[in-house]
């Protein structure tokens, strides 16, 4: 059976253990009672069987004999609980005392030869009495009889019922002790386990409006401050992405609200009142171009949620990042040739990966450079393997620097450094996060540096070697 | 060329037919996918355009009854579905092209013209368009018979321009067809590069042969008998 509650299960256990330990000293101090009596019987018994033998000691004569059974009955006056049966070494019944009935299978009256002191003890019952008692050979100063077999026995009704009494209250106690840890386990568990209730209050009261809430570490026992700490981060981690996710919707109502009421607007302005042919035709051609703009956000945005849930699967080909990048450098090659930079390249480098997808990453950080490189300057594609099994390729061009707290940011989607400048140029601000996208798709890591005029990209990617080599 | 469209989003269907009869064919219009079947069994068309999320039956139905009877005209999908599997589906499934919602018109009419071209193939070794005159073989390119230097991308470009000449031609085909690049670049890099390619066919000649189509892209236009 499992148990579902863990106070049910420490109070059980807790019982379990208790209830054992009880039960195991009452069986030893119940014991050990029964013991001392028997030893006390012991000890009467033998001063009993001493002082039939003192009797006998005295028996010298037939007369003396004759009158024995008188002799042991006057020396048994004052001694209720006490019997005593004699018996000749030939089983003969010599005397025995009127309260008391011996059983035959531990009396006999005739000894076995061997049968000497110290006797074994035994204990009967008869009628309302128990009994117990010894039997001894015991030698007599009597000629015609050296010895006589001596039985005795005393009544121990008076430790059987102080015994009774003793075990009843005993167990009594003990299942009363049983019973009461019981329940002071249970709120000895409630309570240990209260800070896990506290932790559960405090996690319930959690939502996206109060993810500021953190557990108090410092007031919660050892066990549980690891829990609470990885709880917190959790926390923690989650009101980032949040904040990101609002930023984000922000952002992305934004981007759609913009396009939109410009066309809307225009549109509303363009029929109010009869208007040229060549004015239509700019109103449509300007809503096409929102539309292009909306358009292209949204795939973008497609792109980027479906590489947030893993499902950007990269076709898997052999690509020789200095073919890509040769190629990139004739597709920009006169757009930058007008804007008076030039591009260069160094090394060589070969991965597996999506050809589309890592074109279209590499043309990002590209286009990102050429932006940001005045007339004259030059954008340099380096391809390095650092460590055997890593290909970086960076992506450098001179130009203002970036202050340092907007650097990791910049992977960030709509993230602008200047938010003034945002829409002075074709992008809405996803380029360098479908980089990051589809270079974490394949494995790979970003980063970014900014100083002394150099602005750096790079992309470290899973390297493979070249086939045949 | 007849050409069947079936799409139930209204304005969409409208515009589609539309525009594709206002470039020169002849469009039937179903509004969903078991008229849309009926209407390529009874008729005979030389291509269809079918949305995939359709009543009653969806596209991809709509293509496997068809080509269970062996009707092979070409297919292309419309579809709001993006997705890779999607894409891979259609193909698997003899679906011809494949065009994601939201699509500019120019980029259909692009690829309509490409469905309907294929297997009618007849390379000619030079092509003339207007006044000028573009060598395939020796790679030369002659206006009013003046030497024009290009170069590779720019011959590659004005090939282009010349063989679907008269058609608007999307930024991302020109893109895709000259650089093999299949993405969308955010920066206007095919605006630049046919600026100077027109730079060098259209300066100095009074008819301007190399037009940009506002929003759309970019066409090589026949001039007109005046």
């Amino acid at each position: 059976m499992r148990l579902r509650s863990l106070t049910l299960r420490l109070t059980l256990l807790f019982w379990i253990a208790s209830t054992v330990v009880l039960v195991a000293l009452g069986y030893l101090v119940s014991r050990s009672v029964q013991m001392h009596f028997l030893e006390i019987d012991r000890d009467e018994l033998l001063g009993k069987v001493a002082l039939v033998r003192h009797t006998l000691a005295k028996i010298e004569t037939v007369d003396e004999f004759a009158a024995m059974p008188g002799r042991m009955d006057d020396a048994l006056i004052g001694h209720p609980h006490l019997g005593v049966r004699l018996s000749s070494p030939d089983g003969a019944l010599l005397y025995a005392s009127p309260n008391v009935s011996f059983p035959d299978a531990d009396f006999p009256l005739r000894l076995a030869e061997d049968q000497q002191s110290p006797p074994s003890i035994a204990t009967w019952r008869h009628g309302d009495h128990y009994f117990r008692g010894t039997m001894a050979s015991v030698p007599t100063a009597f000629a015609g009889m050296p010895r006589a077999n001596v039985a005795v026995a005393v009544s121990i009704n008076h430790h059987i019922a102080f015994l009774d009494t003793f075990k009843h209250s005993l167990w009594l106690t003990i299942a009363l002790s049983a019973l009461l840890t019981g329940v002071l386990g249970w709120i000895a568990a409630r309570r240990g386990l209260r800070p896990i209730s506290d932790l559960t209050a405090v996690a319930r009261n959690i939502s996206a409006s109060r993810l500021h809430d953190r557990l108090q570490v410092d007031t919660l026992p050892v066990e549980l401050t690891a829990l609470a700490l990885a709880f917190n981060d959790m926390l923690s981690r989650l009101e980032d992405s949040f904040r990101r996710l609002s930023d984000f919707s922000s952002d992305l109502a934004h981007e759609f609200k913009t396009p939109l009421s410009n066309m809307m607007m225009q549109s509303e302005v363009a029929l109010s009142k009869s208007r040229s042919e060549e004015d239509y035709r700019e109103t449509l051609y300007s809503g096409l171009e929102e539309c292009d703009r909306l358009a292209r956000t949204v795939s973008d945005m497609l792109f980027l949620a479906k590489a947030d849930h893993g499902q950007v699967v990269p076709t898997i080909e052999i690509i020789d990042l200095a073919t890509e990048v040769q190629e990139l450098f004739e597709f920009y090659d006169a757009f930058v040739e007008e804007r008076g930079v030039t591009l260069a390249r160094q090394g060589s480098g070969v991965v597996h990966g999506d050809r589309l997808m890592l074109r279209r990453a590499i043309s990002n950080l590209l286009s990102n450079a050429v932006a940001h490189t005045a007339p004259g300057g030059q954008i340099t594609v380096s391809l390095t393997s650092t460590t055997a099994d890593v290909i970086t390729l960076a992506v450098e061009n001179p130009g203002p620097s970036i202050p340092s707290e907007h650097l990791p940011r910049l992977f960030d989607r709509f993230y602008r450094v200047d938010p003034a400048r945002q829409r002075s140029r074709g992008g809405v601000g996803l380029g360098l996060a479908i980089t990051k996208s589809i270079v974490t798709a394949h494995g790979g890591a970003m980063s970014v540096s900014s100083d002394h005029g150099i602005t750096r990209f790079e992309m470290t990617l899973p390297a493979r070697t070249r086939p045949g080599s | 060329m007849k050409i069947l469209v079936v799409e139930d989003e209204l304005k969409t269907g409208n515009y589609l037919q539309q525009g594709l009869t206002e470039a020169g064919f002849v469009v039937d219009l179903a509004r969903n996918g078991v008229d849309g079947l009926h209407q390529a069994r009874t008729e005979s068309y030389d291509l269809v355009i079918l949305d995939v999320m359709l009543p009653g039956l969806d596209g991809w139905g709509v293509l496997r009854a068809m080509r269970e009877e062996g009707r092979s005209m070409p297919v292309l999908f419309l579809t709001a579905k993006g997705q890779v599997e999607d894409r891979v589906k259609g193909l698997e499934q003899g679906a011809d092209d494949y065009l994601v919602k939201p699509f500019a018109f120019a980029e259909l009419l692009a690829r309509v013209r490409t469905l309907l071209r294929r297997g009618r193939v007849s390379e000619p070794e030079v092509l003339r368009v207007a006044d000028i005159e573009l060598d395939l073989l020796r790679r030369r390119v002659h206006r009013a018979g003046k030497r024009i230097d290009l170069t590779a991308k720019e011959f590659l470009l004005l090939e282009l321009l010349m063989r679907r000449h008269d058609e608007v031609l999307p930024r991302s085909l020109i893109a895709s067809q000259v650089w093999d690049m299949n993405f969308d670049s955010d920066t206007n890099v095919i605006e630049v590069a046919v600026r100077r390619l027109r730079a060098k066919i259209d300066d100095g000649y009074k008819v301007k042969l190399i037009n940009t189509v506002r929003g759309m892209g970019y066409v090589l236009e026949t001039p007109g008998p005046d």
